[in-house]
């Protein structure tokens, strides 16, 4: 058997090529199950996403017209509460962030901007402090509510009620004034949903200049409000605003399709390994059965010798077990250094679970090759397989 | 030590059926050196096969040490050739990917006991001094003479200490000089306490056995003890 180191090598490479490909599918499933697993922290059910474009009108009025809106949309009773949000709303593909630091550790975080009502329209739970309340709509309040992410990157274990961030790096220049105050701490916010990334975020309250830009409202509406009051609201909103074109999005249809953006490409990928594993496996499964033909009247000797069946497939299985490991030493040596480099910023453990799961499949897919045709050349009488040769 | 009890051979396919043996009754008693001859295809190798426990009857049963093994399973069977049986073939059947000495060591790994890994190799060592090949132990089968070749193989079937040896033309492929010599060999361990039981179409080296059986047509068609020239 280990003279043949040709038809060896080639089953090495094989298997090698398989385990690299098992590999970055395999971190691909974990990373997205990893952070599946993370809740996103908000409601998405009868939840309703308004955006409008103000399309000629001055900038200066658009935060009062956006609070005219807010109170039209209250006043009907499908609708339970209503917040103004910056235009990286929940499950949409805009995506604000920057650094901010606590001067000793800086960081990108995703920035939201949006109002009191924000907790009770989305269903955010407030876990440290408090959310915004009147006092932080003044000009000179400079306060800021963070996720648990950011809490736990700029401050660990430490508590953060209290602590003052600025944004911008640590080494940045900037006044006493530049710092906002954490008055409140939430959980998870993941406005991409479940397969993003549990990233540190914080929200700012929508006042002052920032109200002009905000032209996104979210909707918590009662169960069962259908599209006959979407037409309405639409309509009545577009007299209200005179004329600005209003998008209304369901976020647990938006939700759909950002599920359908995060394991699309999965999915391709999985088939597209599939396709390939499978190629392999009949490929390992020719070699082998092959190589087993040859033998026969090795086999025919062995079990003259004392070989039972078991021991034969033992044997064969076993072998194939030796050069699938010479594979995977290779490859162990090439996977292990996405977790030593820190490759795509992932974190260790979605690397290592996938090395530990690849292991796993081609061990398995190595077994299932060897088996059956070790199995069939075990059975024959040892006398028909000695006359083999 | 061997007993053969109404034994009957066919080898079928879809479409044919060939009686290979048919009504064998053989005992072949404990330290006998037995020898099997008859035409080519009369069964001589078959019979041979079924006393190995390599193939079983169609009809009849056999029986080792008084113990009939028809019946047995298949790790019964391999335990009984492992450890009372060995095997000498015409075509040697070494494995050229494995040393002299692997090869002469594959029964012991098949052995369950207190053999390790160093005794195993010893008592392999040993074995091949027997035969007059301790200095050929690191080469492979390539680089041997088919005499040589024979006796590793006639190593590996004492290496295990079997009371039974079966020996299917072991001076087939060899030339007088190196038949000659393997057949002392096999004399030797006979004397040592081995029973042997060998296929020959050499009438020469048959005539050094004790008792020769002749076969033809699936059919046993004589039984002589030579060492006391009576036919029976």
């Amino acid at each position: 058997m280990w003279n043949k180191k040709g038809s060896h090598l080639l089953i090495i490479v094989e298997i090698l090529a398989s385990f690299l490909v098992l590999f970055g599918v395999t971190s691909l499933i974990v990373y997205n199950l990893q952070n599946y697993q993370e809740p996103i922290g908000f409601e998405y059910k009868n939840r309703w996403a308004l955006g409008f474009d103000a399309r000629g009108q001055a900038d200066s009025t658009i935060g009062d017209i956006m609070q005219q809106i807010k109170s039209r949309v209250l006043s009907y009773p499908q609708v339970e509460s209503a917040t103004v949000f910056s235009s990286n709303l929940p499950y949409s593909m805009n995506s604000s962030n920057g650094n901010v630091t606590n001067n000793k550790a800086t960081v990108l975080a995703q920035q939201f901007r949006t109002d009191l009502d924000m907790p009770k329209t989305l269903g955010v739970p407030v876990l440290e402090g408090r959310w915004f309340d009147k006092s932080d709509e003044l000009p000179d309040a400079r306060t800021l509510v963070i996720n648990a992410p950011l809490k736990k990157v700029l401050f660990g274990d430490e508590p953060a009620l209290g602590k003052k961030i600025a944004f911008g790096g640590a080494d940045d220049k900037r006044k006493s004034t530049d710092y906002f105050t954490i008055v409140g701490i939430v959980g998870n916010f993941k406005p991409r949903g479940e397969y993003q990334e549990n990233l540190p975020g914080l929200f700012q309250m929508n006042k002052g200049q920032d109200r002009n830009y905000t032209r996104s409202m979210l909707l918590n509406v009662k169960p069962g409000t259908d599209a006959g009051f979407e037409a309405k609201l639409t309509r009545d909103l577009g007299l209200l605003t005179k004329g600005w074109p209003v998008e209304v999005s369901y976020l647990e249809n938006q939700r759909t399709n950002q599920h359908n953006i995060a394991l699309v490409p999965v999915i391709i990928f999985l088939i597209v390994s599939g396709f390939l594993l499978i190629n392999v496996a009949l490929g390992l499964f020719g070699v082998l059965n092959v190589s087993i033909a040859k033998r026969r009247g090795e086999i025919g000797l062995r079990r003259a010798l004392g070989a039972t069946e078991r021991r034969i497939s033992r044997q064969f299985v076993g072998e194939m077990w030796v050069l699938a490991t010479f594979a995977l030493v290779l490859g162990l040596l090439l996977a292990g250094q996405f977790p030593l480099l820190n490759v795509f910023n992932l974190k260790s453990s979605v690397y290592l679970t996938a090395i530990g799961v690849s292991v796993a499949v081609i061990y398995l897919l190595v077994t299932l090759c060897a088996l059956l045709p070790s199995r069939q050349a075990a059975t024959v009488q040892p006398a028909v397989a000695l006359h083999a040769e | 030590m061997i007993a053969l009890k109404n034994i009957e051979k066919v080898y079928r396919t879809s479409t044919i059926e060939t009686l290979a043996l048919t009504n064998i009754n053989l005992t072949v008693r404990a330290g006998e050196f037995l020898s099997i001859m008859g035409p080519s295809g009369c069964g001589k190798s078959t019979l041979l096969n079924l006393m190995g426990l390599l193939d079983a009857p169609s009809a009849g049963q056999v029986e080792i040490g008084g113990q009939p093994v028809t019946q047995y399973r298949d790790v019964d069977l391999a335990r009984l050739r492992n450890q009372k049986i060995g095997f000498i073939f015409q075509s040697f059947h070494l494995i050229n990917d494995l040393s002299v000495l692997d090869n002469v060591e594959i029964p012991l790994l098949y052995r369950k006991g207190d053999e390790t890994g160093p005794s195993r190799r010893e008592l392999a060592r040993q074995a091949l001094e027997k035969v007059g090949l301790s200095n050929r132990m690191k080469h492979f089968p390539s680089q041997l003479s088919g005499g040589q070749k024979q006796r590793v193989a006639i190593a590996r079937a004492i290496v295990g200490q079997p009371a039974i040896i079966l020996a299917d033309e072991p001076t087939g492929n060899l030339d007088s000089a190196m038949g000659n010599e393997i057949m002392s060999i096999l004399q030797q361990l006979n004397a040592d306490g081995s029973t042997i039981v060998m296929v020959t179409h050499d009438e020469s080296m048959a005539k050094r056995t004790h008792r020769l059986v002749r076969l033809f047509d699936g059919a046993m068609v004589g039984d002589s003890v030579l060492m006391l020239n009576e036919e029976r």
